[in-house]
């Protein structure tokens, strides 16, 4: 049944396809979407059932016997408010810090002149090469020393620089005219001000989707927060649900509820700045 | 994404890029073998460990200074056939150095008690202690599980060490050799503590060399959890639960014929339970040594021999109840700790048994007098000795406060004055009594509240079945360096067996290497 094949399929549109071609289209995106949905969907039922109902299969599925209760014994035995409080502190320094770093030195590398420019801006590249893993433990015995485990600065300071950041920021800096430069420079602007009024308000989409990219993977640091805080005070959302995980064997969804408070946050940053994201992350796919 | 510099610009960079990236991967391979290792790496490997080469008779650890030593109870050290190690060269444990400090000392504590009932209990004797005095202040964390508290411990720097961390068992050569610890042995003859009550398999445990290192604190065995409905609607009699495993397949047998229950008894592989533990209580019960030298007491521990013919045989009965539906497998059970528990909640397909440490006999009372789940009531639980092979009895688990040694005596004489008051019989008998942990001391099972506690059978269970093995290397459990790893890969392997492996083949795996891990331990620590 499905429509002839006309000979200009491939560069078929979505106005001409047929009926048929539209309907098996649409399918598959349910279907996907479907597998995609269904672990979410199953994660908030756990989360808002009383603990004996998680385990009572399929029935945990459906939309019954629904509570905030264990939503909120998660809250208060996680002691949520301080990993919400901790992972957000951190997410939003190290996302300033990263903006700040990357601006700074994107701005050395695109504009100005100096020995082994090119030669130090590769070296700079293949740091991203070697994995957060491999350099943790060194991290963590200098911080150690400077005393500055548990503590904010300790989980904030070394992530503050990252070279995909200065790879992206300089990317764009590379396409502002050098006639701009030249003409803001007639007109007595130094690097300071050439750097936060002309490049940076040039480069926003850039630096939109380099701040929520920080700050989505600051908020889901593990290995880090981990290594560095052994303390109740400094624990990030991510450390503290982990902690959840046996606090009760009455109720194996207390971690499920965790999981979707530390969710919360993230999802709405994500519909508000999802266009930013998207716009960012193809920001360079179309150009040579 | 590709570097979208103008196309003149590219090869140049490109070669650096390379030259760099080649330099750096070959400085991160060197590191990352360092992250690989499981054993801790901030610390060197110890050079002068517990090492009198000639076992001697004596069962004292007398080499130095007699006058202390003397002082020092030394009563239930006697199925100690170490060789003592020379208590002199070891960590000191200033004990006076409290007094002296000016001003309160601050000690933390990292434990592993994650369920509420027992990080609660913890804390309320902790607050307790804190307001009994004002010499000392502690802080206590916990860090998770024990596997994290482990990790974690012997990552950080020796200087920011907890004062006290709770370690089980299975750590105790590794931490030794790691000169993690200072010996509580030392504070216990500093302090004539009277160690006359206390549970000689619990000192035992945590006694290498001659000497014992870490305080048990929470004592724990593993024993059977039954629903007494399910045994009287078989018709078992509910006060006679199964005690050797043939018992265990007949009752399950019958449990199944009369459908009221799915199956007889649900099954695991955790590494700390089912896995791994449980299968050191088999060793113990048949009097098999698990490793070699005297199960690691006599002297260091060369090679395993989990490859046995009677634990073979005993695995095999297990693995046939799965086959015959009589058992469930739950899986590796390390994660919630209980999935074998629950099994016995569940609705549609129940197990009428489960076999799970005591210190969750608190929890689950606690739990099912909550009334949650219809099937299971408060009178139905029934807590027995764990059925197995060999002689009635086990050994124990759970885990010890260690005193780290962070080489500030203050802070040493707060954590033994700390840990000193946990094991009063005061405190363990409360300990015992709200958890279902073992009181590490006979005589807290003579005062309230573990007192009337014990007027319930399913308290009394595990403090007998701890009680019961006769004295020697072998019901004290195995000591060798590896034992954490050894237990990980036994886990492995049970769970092989639980799904259908051939027995012996898996346990000839096993042995071969839990053999190279042994020998690759003792290479990186020469004792």
């Amino acid at each position: 049944m499905p429509a002839r094949q006309e000979p200009t399929s491939e560069t078929t549109t979505l106005e001409r396809t047929s009926g048929w071609r539209k309907f098996g289209r649409y399918t598959l995106l349910v279907v996907i979407a479907f597998i995609v949905l269904a672990p979410v969907y199953a994660v908030v039922m756990q989360a808002f059932k009383p603990g004996y109902a998680a385990l009572n299969h399929p029935r945990s599925l459906l939309p019954v016997d629904l509570t905030t209760e264990t939503v909120r014994a998660a809250w208060t035995k996680g002691d949520m408010a301080t990993l919400l409080k901790n992972s957000l502190v951190m997410s939003v320094l190290v996302t300033v810090g990263v903006l700040v770093t990357s601006l700074l030195s994107a701005y050395a590398f695109a504009f100005l002149q100096f020995p082994a420019k090119r030669a130090t801006f590769a070296l700079f590249l293949a740091t991203m090469l070697v994995p957060a893993e491999v350099t943790i433990l060194i991290n963590k015995q200098t911080v150690d020393s400077w005393g500055w485990k548990n503590s904010m600065t300790g989980l904030t300071v070394p992530l503050m620089a990252t070279a995909l950041g200065t790879f992206l920021v300089r990317q764009v800096f590379l396409q502002v005219p050098t006639e701009l430069r030249e003409a803001a420079a007639l007109d007595g602007l130094g690097h300071g001000r050439f750097l936060f009024e002309v490049a940076a308000p040039l480069s926003r989409p850039t630096l939109g989707a380099l701040g929520l990219l920080t700050f989505l993977t600051t908020w889901n640091q593990y290995l880090w927060p981990q290594s560095i805080i052994d303390d109740t005070e400094h624990r990030t959302l991510q450390i503290g649900l982990a902690r959840l995980s046996n606090a009760d064997i009455n109720r194996l969804n207390l971690v499920t509820a965790g999981t979707v408070i530390a969710a919360f946050p993230i999802v709405i940053l994500l519909i508000v700045f999802q266009r930013q994201l998207v716009r960012g992350l193809t920001a360079g796919a179309v150009k040579g | 994404m590709t570097p979208t510099a103008p196309a003149r610009r590219r090869t140049a960079p490109v070669a650096a890029l390379l030259a760099a990236a080649m330099a750096l991967a070959a400085c991160g391979g060197s590191d990352k073998s360092v992250l690989d290792k499981d054993t801790p790496s901030t610390t060197a490997a110890p050079s002068s460990a517990p090492s009198s080469s000639s076992p001697s008779a004596s069962s004292t650890p007398t080499s130095g200074s007699t006058t202390e030593s003397s002082a020092a109870p030394t009563s239930s050290q006697a199925s100690s056939t170490s060789a003592p190690t020379a208590l002199d060269s070891l960590p000191d444990c200033p004990i006076d150095a409290l007094a002296a400090a000016s001003s309160p000392v601050q000690i933390t504590v990292w434990h592993s008690l994650n369920a509420d009932l027992l990080s609660g209990t913890l804390a309320k004797l902790t607050d307790q202690y804190n307001a009994s005095q004002s010499k000392v202040k502690v802080k206590y964390v916990n860090q998770g599980s024990y596997e994290d508290s482990i990790k974690k411990f012997f990552d950080t720097d020796p200087k920011q060490r907890p004062d006290v961390v709770q370690f089980p068992e299975y750590t105790v050569q590794n931490t030794v050799d790691n000169k993690a610890a200072v010996p509580v042995q030392k504070c216990m003859q500093a302090a004539k503590f009277d160690d006359s009550k206390f549970l000689a398999t619990a000192k035992e445990a945590y006694t290498t060399g001659g000497v014992q290192w870490a305080m048990p604190f929470n004592v724990s065995t593993p024993v059977l959890f039954y629903n007494k409905k399910f045994f009287a609607q078989a018709g078992l009699d509910p006060e006679k639960p199964p005690s050797t495993l043939e018992e265990l397949r007949d009752y399950s047998q019958k449990i199944v014929d009369a459908k009221v229950a799915t199956y007889g008894i649900a099954l695991e592989s955790g590494f700390d339970s089912g896995g791994g533990w449980f299968l050191e209580q088999w060793f113990a019960k048949l009097g098999i040594p698990f490793v070699d030298n005297g199960n690691g007491r006599a002297g260091r521990a060369t090679t395993a021999s989990i490859n046995n013919p009677e634990i073979a045989k005993a695995l095999g009965a297990l693995q046939s109840m799965i086959n015959d539906k009589l058992a469930s497998y739950v899986g590796d059970n390390s994660g919630t700790g209980f999935d074998n528990l629950l099994a016995m909640a569940d609705a549609a397909q129940p197990a009428a048994m489960a076999i799970a440490t005591s210190a969750s006999i608190g929890s689950v009372l606690d739990i099912v007098k909550g009334g949650q789940f219809p099937s299971f009531q408060l009178d139905d639980v029934g807590v027995a000795a764990m059925p197995g092979p060999g002689k009635p009895g086990s050994i124990v688990g759970g885990a010890a406060m260690w005193m780290s040694n962070s080489g500030d005596p203050a802070r040493v004489a707060a954590s033994w004055d700390y840990i000193n008051y946990l094991v009063q019989a005061q405190q363990q008998s409360e300990w015992g009594a709200v958890t279902g942990y073992v009181p590490v001391r006979t005589d807290a099972n003579e005062i309230e509240p573990m007192k009337g506690k014990l007027a319930d059978p399913r308290y009394s269970v595990a403090p007998k079945s701890l009680a019961e093995l006769p004295a020697g290397p072998t019901s004290a459990g195995p000591i060798v360096g590896p034992l954490r790893e050894i237990r990980l890969v036994v886990a492995e392997g049970m769970a092989k067996i639980m799904t259908g492996a051939d027995v012996n083949a898996t346990l000839a795996d096993l042995e071969s290497r839990a053999n190279s891990l042994i020998s690759d331990y003792n290479t990186r620590n020469p004792g």
